[in-house]
């Protein structure tokens, strides 16, 4: 193999995965657990046990590589931990309890179904200024932007002098409708840095129209008060990678990711934008195997312990969620929309003794303790004990054999705090319990795609995580995917999917521009003309920004968007714009006719409303450079028996039986290979069940292709 | 040509049948064996599952498609999927108060014989608004599609959103100032709106010329039936998977286990016996312009509630004793009672979601003919039935937390919440056209208290869980004010151990229009409709509306000298009189007055909930954060709650624990020199009573509800030991 030329470190929670890949694609994957008090420790090591499997040393790693990407949780746990940046706030005056207030949704929002109609479990989150930092200063500007009350700027400089004194680390400015007229933030901030400065103190000032220049002040707020609470530390942390990577040698500056999926150096100025990446880059991933296959439209799917989580891309297209939740806090950061339902291996299983109704979480076991199989003191019976108890799992191989599993003590819970309590036997429930996780999953996939108006045939799934490939038949079963994958590198897929990002900046701002429905030519190639006008200025700061960081005007490609809907409506639909800029009312209508098509494509049909008139709410760009990509290596197709993978057999009841299912090593799977059900291909750090009658063909490119009966 | 059902047994007399099943077994369609739960429970179970699913992701659809904050912002809106005979099988989650009455809905075309005119097709579309029919109130505007599966009725799809605008006699959807029916607004009565999956054009432009803001209505319509097609083609698909004859068993065994669930839950969770309550709800319009002289300008009503629950798990609620119906907004349907009895279990028993109608049939509302709830006249309005409507169940909120209690299921205790009192408005907008609407962050007031902990703040009612009061820079795009203040009020929560969540209050600032018209509904005045529990002290009645017309405020602004933002705390002065100019208007209840204009200054806020437990209990470090931050004054803490509080270095407030012992213990002091046998103060009390020595409303109310009910009458006679003649006179 060749010296490899990429590190995509994916940091999670518990563990830090790492995928090395070489020009021609070859890839090996290192593993070790999350450091989170120095992330650098984790990466390192994680790092060593994939360069040990390529055979080299950290330096050669290193000082051969072009591009070392990092995607963590440092910033995440940050918040979760409330361990951040000492702050203060000043904001429009009259507005100062909005951060005990929240927005009442952040009371229960990210609740599961029952809890969020159980009222009693509702509780705020924890603010990340306390009220007593938060100074209102008289100001207030209006939605047209026009102002209202004048600012008090006596009121700023008192605010700024007692923040100086109570010894924050950040002053934070959100005013009202800031991002339609900023003019009183600026101020506000002009003072603060005066006062800070006659102070000779070092304290950062961040104002929310620089920020997030969006709508919903509540989420601007969040926006710039996590950005100015969490990420200061995560800077730090992410300096710190940089350093180690150069200390090996490194020759270049570390990458992360951004919540909408391309790469930016770690001195992005917005570093919050990327505090919700791990599991975007499953949907990158999925774009690059696309492209392989000659599909666009795929579905990537990722079950680990606690979720499954499902990213979506319909012809070539991704879906942006404007308003995603960190920690309960409603932000309004651009992410890749991922649907995630409460579905995986760790779920803990509970029948009511009283109604004997069944319920799958949404608890989980988590890795401490773990399920009971682990006999780490897990008491609770979870998915992965019906796995273990069936014969799915092979006792002796979990994590390639670093954790034994305790399939009779598993056994002996199960049936006590269920199967007895349903009246059926061992096998029976514990079958039932992983249909129902599956099923359930089955029906989230069957909803995803059912909101993109297309019909499944045109889709691929594909599957991957630790749990993905364990519960792919049942996932899948009935949906009639045009094809299903998963891949011998399931485990550290999201990884592997950084790594095939490219360099990206997002930048837009709000806008108010109301076209009614009988607008006639001369309206429409006016509004065009304002839409065009501000593409160009989104197109010279996205450029700007991204030759700063070294990359040559020639290979930066820029894609303009609009963020529409029907005038009165509250919810936007992003439309790719048909043509880069719009000069006279036919190419107008035609933006106005692709939104119309994304919209019932969405919605539904019936839900059309042309004659409200049309409104673009925000105008966005795109702006992207490319970056060296792996390859999947690409080899002929060998014979279809795959003995030479066959390591022996097991009993697994799949089905309401048992069965002597072939065993295989996934790793040794070859191109052309064919897989007959039943059977298990098992790999270190996940596990393929293959149903009987159905089986796994092994392409070109080594893809794991799973074919139902 | 009419059309006929394709179904082989007629509907009307599948629902007698249905209904006698029930009748004869006491089990929903005469279900009495769970047969397909034995067989397969685990099949069964990921079957419910998956309904529930469908109804989750239609409804989130239908919120992307809505241009009413009130649906996109705060989510008012419930999706359901019923049986053919119209019986709820599962539901998404929402204003969950709904999901009976749109069952109400299906019924009663099913019983008027729409299968024969107008007919029931495929890809019909049906609407409904009125509350006899099968709704709470004009504003809740339901739409229902039928299932056919191979030419078979297999169910029905239906959807509910509340609209911003009714098109009524005052602006927004809660008309406060209707008194009959007739001026409630636009009525769709179990109609057929749309055909072949489309909405009628007529029907759309009878909603065009008809409403205030007709998009917000109209764009609902198309989110309701994108869902309800959505749910459809869901159900549709199953059928397909699991054929047509295990869905008709399976969809009515949900029912049945549903109901059997709700049983099993009420066994386990309460204590059988009876439990009563009361409460109380005061309507002061006198003096208001537009009221028509058909009844009362104040209205006072008794809400006695009696929970039983039987040994079985059976709740019933008897409303004997309550008032009559009146010429005012607040009436109530059998539907609408049926609704918050719906909504209020499925947050305190049925909330693991594979609910549906059989917990309501594990359930039985005793509805006297003739009262508010269950007016013997359908003319009468309902347009604001929530005033009553929601005190009645905080009053259930609480019997049933006694059941917890008793059960020693203490952390399920919760004091409730009652109303959250509505502002609308219309008028010209600040776009210069013409506008209404109904402000909704009003569905963000505080709960009641817990038995473990404070109630939430700022972020709950009753009607939604899922309670939200949306952006300022949202509602802001849709009306011609402009917030100056939105902040939390002190001492607005119901005093206790543990207190009850704080409300917040909105200031505004008329802003480019010379003609807004305001108006609120739903507070209730002088009594207290928000009680506490366990010694806990009720929530504070509604505040009074403040407003300054023709304010000096841009003169101000222009000096730099400080505004106001809110009333303030100070009982005999607000804070709007110290810092503003111009004509001040303070106004209790309803706010119904001339058109506003630009430059005035208008005030609304929300209420509270209500206490759990001795104040004298309360923790004083608790005590001292909530003062900080603004949740309780400081005389507050000292004069109710006897907690004594001193300042650290930076001014803030800290508990002094040794003063507030020696504090506590003058209170208790004199509390016991206060204290006189309960029967002395019964012979006191009985000498006022026996001479009707009560305020006019106070007697009136009494009356009523003693010429109404005899079992009310008695007991009040009993009660006060009173001659078995006694009446009150009504005048």
């Amino acid at each position: 193999m060749n010296q490899p030329i990429v590190i995509g470190i994916d940091a999670g929670g518990t563990m830090t995965d790492t995928i090395l890949v070489d020009h021609d694609g070859n890839f090996k994957i290192g593993k070790s657990a999350t450091t989170p008090l120095d992330e650098a420790e984790g990466f390192l090591t994680s790092a060593e046990d994939a360069a040990d499997a390529w055979g080299i040393s950290l330096e050669t790693l290193f000082s051969g590589v072009n591009v070392v990407l990092y995607s963590g949780t440092g910033m995440l746990n940050t918040l979760l931990s409330r361990t951040g940046r000492k702050l203060g706030l000043i904001t429009s005056k009259g507005m100062e309890d909005m951060i005990l207030m929240g927005r009442g949704l952040q009371a229960w929002a990210d609740y599961s179904y029952a809890d969020r109609l159980h009222a009693i479990t509702h509780h705020h989150p924890d603010p990340l200024v306390p009220r007593r930092r938060t100074h209102g200063v008289t100001e207030r500007v209006d939605h047209f932007g026009d102002v209202i009350i004048p600012l008090y700027e006596h009121e700023v400089g008192a605010a700024a002098r007692k923040l100086i004194a109570d010894k924050v680390d950040a002053i934070c400015i959100m005013t009202i409708f800031s991002h339609v007229n900023p003019v009183h933030e600026q101020r506000i901030a002009e003072i603060c840095r005066e006062e800070i400065e006659k102070a000779g103190a070092d304290i950062t000032v961040y104002t929310s129209h620089e920020v997030r220049p969006v709508i919903r002040e509540q989420s601007r707020l969040n926006s710039v008060l996590i950005e100015a609470y969490a990420t200061s530390r995560g800077r730090k942390q992410l300096k710190g990678i940089e350093d180690v990577s150069r200390k090996y040698g490194f020759k270049y500056g570390v990458q992360t990711l951004l919540s909408f999926g391309g790469l930016t150096s770690i001195n992005h100025p917005r570093l919050h934008e990327t505090m919700i990446s791990g599991p975007i880059g499953g949907i990158l991933g999925a774009a690059y195997v696309g492209k392989l296959i000659g599909n666009d439209s795929l579905i990537c799917s990722d079950m680990g312990g606690t979720s499954f989580d499902m990213g979506v891309i319909t012809r070539g297209q991704t879906r942006i969620e404007n308003e995603p939740l960190m920690d309960r806090f409603k932000l309004n950061v651009p992410t890749l929309h991922l649907d995630t339902i409460g579905a995986g291996a760790g779920m803990i299983l509970k029948v009511d003794p009283l109604t004997k109704k069944v319920s799958l979480g949404p608890e989980s076991a988590g890795s401490d303790p773990g399920p009971i199989c682990f006999a780490k003191g897990g008491t609770e019976p979870t998915i992965a004990d019906c796995d273990a108890i069936l014969g799915r799992l092979n006792p002796h191989y979990f994590l390639g054999g670093k954790v034994v599993l305790q399939v009779e003590k598993a056994r002996k819970a199960f049936k006590e705090k269920c199967a007895d309590l349903l009246g059926v036997s061992v096998e029976e429930a514990a079958e039932g319990m992983i249909d129902m996780l599956e099923a359930d999953a089955n029906n989230a996939l069957r909803r995803v795609i059912s909101g993109q108006g297309i019909h499944p045939s045109e889709f691929t799934l594909l599957s991957y995580g630790g749990s993905g490939p364990l519960h792919l038949a049942g996932c899948s079963r009935g949906i009639g995917f045009k094809d299903i994958i998963t891949f011998q590198f399931a485990a550290a897929f999201s990884a592997f999917g950084c790594t095939t990002a490219d360099y990206m900046r997002r930048h837009s701002v709000s806008t108010q521009i109301d076209i009614p429905a009988k607008a006639d030519d001369a309206a429409l190639e006016a509004f065009g003309a304002r839409v065009t006008a501000v593409w160009d200025d989104l197109t010279r700061a996205a450029v700007d920004e991204m030759i700063a960081d070294g990359h040559a005007r020639e290979k930066i490609t820029t894609t303009p968007f609009l963020m529409m809907r029907y005038t009165g409506q509250l919810e936007d639909v992003e439309v790719m714009a048909p043509l880069s800029a719009i000069s006279n009312a036919d190419d107008m209508r035609k933006v106005l006719t692709e939104f119309e098509a994304v919209y019932a494509k969405v919605n539904h049909r019936v839900s059309r409303y042309g004659e409200a008139g049309f409104s673009i709410t925000e105008l966005g760009l795109i702006a992207t450079a490319d970056k060296v990509k792996p390859t999947l290596a690409r080899r002929p197709l060998g014979k279809s028996d795959p003995a030479s993978a066959h390591k022996g057999v097991r009993e697994a009841y799949i089905g309401g039986r048992w069965h002597k299912a072939n065993l295989y090593e996934m790793d040794l799977l070859q191109p052309g290979h064919e897989v007959a059900g039943p059977a298990i291909i098992e790999h270190p750090a996940t596990t393929l069940v293959v149903h009987p009658e159905d089986r796994v063909f092994v392409d070109e490119w080594t893809l794991l292709h799973y074919n139902h009966a | 040509m009419l059309n006929r059902s394709a179904s082989p047994a007629r509907l009307r007399e599948r629902l007698l049948e249905s209904e006698q099943l029930m009748e004869t077994t006491g089990c929903y369609d005469g279900i009495t064996e769970l047969t397909l739960r034995s067989q397969d429970p685990l099949k069964f179970e990921t079957l419910h599952t998956k309904l529930r699913a469908f109804c989750v992701s239609a409804r989130e659809m239908a919120r992307r498609i809505s241009a009413s904050p009130g649906v996109r912002e705060v989510g008012e809106m419930v999706v359901a999927i019923y049986t053919p005979e119209g019986d709820a099988i599962a539901l998404s989650n929402g204003i969950m108060v709904h999901v009976h009455t749109m069952s109400r809905f299906i019924k009663w075309m099913i019983r008027n014989g729409y299968e024969d005119n107008p007919g029931i097709r495929e890809g019909d579309i049906f609407a409904n608004n009125d509350a006899f029919i099968g709704t709470v109130q004009v504003p809740d505007v339901m739409d229902v599609v039928p299932i056919f599966y191979e030419g078979t009725l297999v169910g029905w799809a239906g959807a509910v959103c509340h609209e911003l605008e009714a098109g009524g006699i005052t602006p927004g959807g809660d008309v406060c100032l209707a008194q009959e029916r007739f001026t409630e607004g636009l009525f769709v009565c179990a109609e057929k709106v749309g055909e072949n999956d489309e909405l009628r054009r007529d029907y759309v432009i009878r909603c065009e010329r008809n409403l205030r803001m007709p998009i917000y209505w109209v764009l609902d319509e198309k989110a309701k039936v994108a869902s309800c097609i959505d749910m459809r083609e869901s159900v549709k698909a199953l059928i397909d998977e699991i054929g047509l004859d295990y869905w008709m068993k399976v969809s009515k065994e949900f029912i049945e286990e549903g109901r059997r669930g709700q049983l099993a839950r009420t066994r386990h969770l309460t204590v059988p016996g009876k439990y009563r309550g009361h409460t109380f709800y005061g309507h002061v319009t006198e003096g208001k312009p537009g009221f028509q002289p058909l009844g009362d300008p104040n209205w006072l009503y008794n809400i006695p509630v009696e929970m039983e629950v039987s040994t079985d798990g059976k709740i019933t609620l008897d409303f004997d004793g309550t008032q009559p119906w009146g010429y005012h907004s607040m009436n109530c349907t059998p539907a609408g009672m049926d609704g918050g009895m719906f909504v209020t279990l499925t947050q305190h028993m049925n909330f693991e979601g594979l609910v549906n109608d059989g917990a309501w049939m594990a359930t039985e509302l005793k509805l006297p003919h003739g009262t508010w709830t269950n007016p013997d006249n359908e003319m009468v309005a309902t347009a604001t039935s929530w005033a009553l409507l929601l005190p009645a169940y905080g009053v259930f909120q609480r019997l049933l937390s006694r059941g917890f209690l008793a059960r020693g299921y203490v952390e399920e205790v919760f004091v409730g919440q009652v109303n959250s009192p509505m502002i609308e408005m219309g008028g010209k907008s600040q776009y210069g056209t013409q506008f209404g609407m109904a402000h909704f962050e009003c569905a963000a007031a505080g709960s009641g208290a817990l038995a473990i902990k404070d109630g939430l703040d700022t972020a709950y009612v009753g009607w939604n869980p899922e309670s939200d009061m949306g952006n300022i820079e949202i509602w802001e795009q849709t009306m011609p004010m402009v917030y100056i203040g939105r902040s939390i009020v002190p001492n607005s929560g119901g005093a206790g151990k543990y207190r009850g969540g704080c409300s917040f209050i909105s200031t505004w600032v008329v802003n480019k229009t010379d003609h807004l018209r305001l108006v609120t509904s739903e507070h209730s005045s002088r009594v207290f409709d928000n009680g506490g529990m366990c010694g806990g002290y009720p929530a504070p009645t509604c505040q009074k509306h403040r407003a300054v017309r023709g304010s000096n405020i841009n003169e101000l602004a222009e000096k730099r000298e400080p505004l106001a933002h809110a009333p303030g705390t100070d009982p005999h002065v607000s804070d709007l009189e110290r810092r503003f100019e111009g004509e001040h208007v303070t106004l209790e209840g309803p706010y119904i007055t001339a058109p506003h204009k630009a430059g005035d200054i208008f005030t609304h806020s929300y209420n509270g909930g209500g206490g759990y437990g001795d104040v004298l209990e309360r923790d004083p470090v608790k005590t001292a954060w909530d003062v900080e931050n603004g949740f309780l004054t400081q005389e507050a803490a000292e004069s109710v709650f006897g907690i004594i509080l001193s300042e650290d270095d930076d001014g803030m407030p800290v508990a002094d624990l040794e003063a507030t012992r020696t504090r506590r213990a003058e209170m208790r002091k004199t509390r016991l020199r206060k204290a006189i046998p309960v029967e002395e103060w019964i012979a006191s009390e009985r000498k006022r009573v026996e001479a009707a020595d009560f305020a006019p409303e106070v007697r009136k109310m009494y009356a009523s509800a003693m010429k109404l009910s005899p079992r009310f009458a008695s007991d009040f006679r009993d009660f006060w030991k009173l001659d078995p003649k006694f009446t009150l006179p009504a005048e």
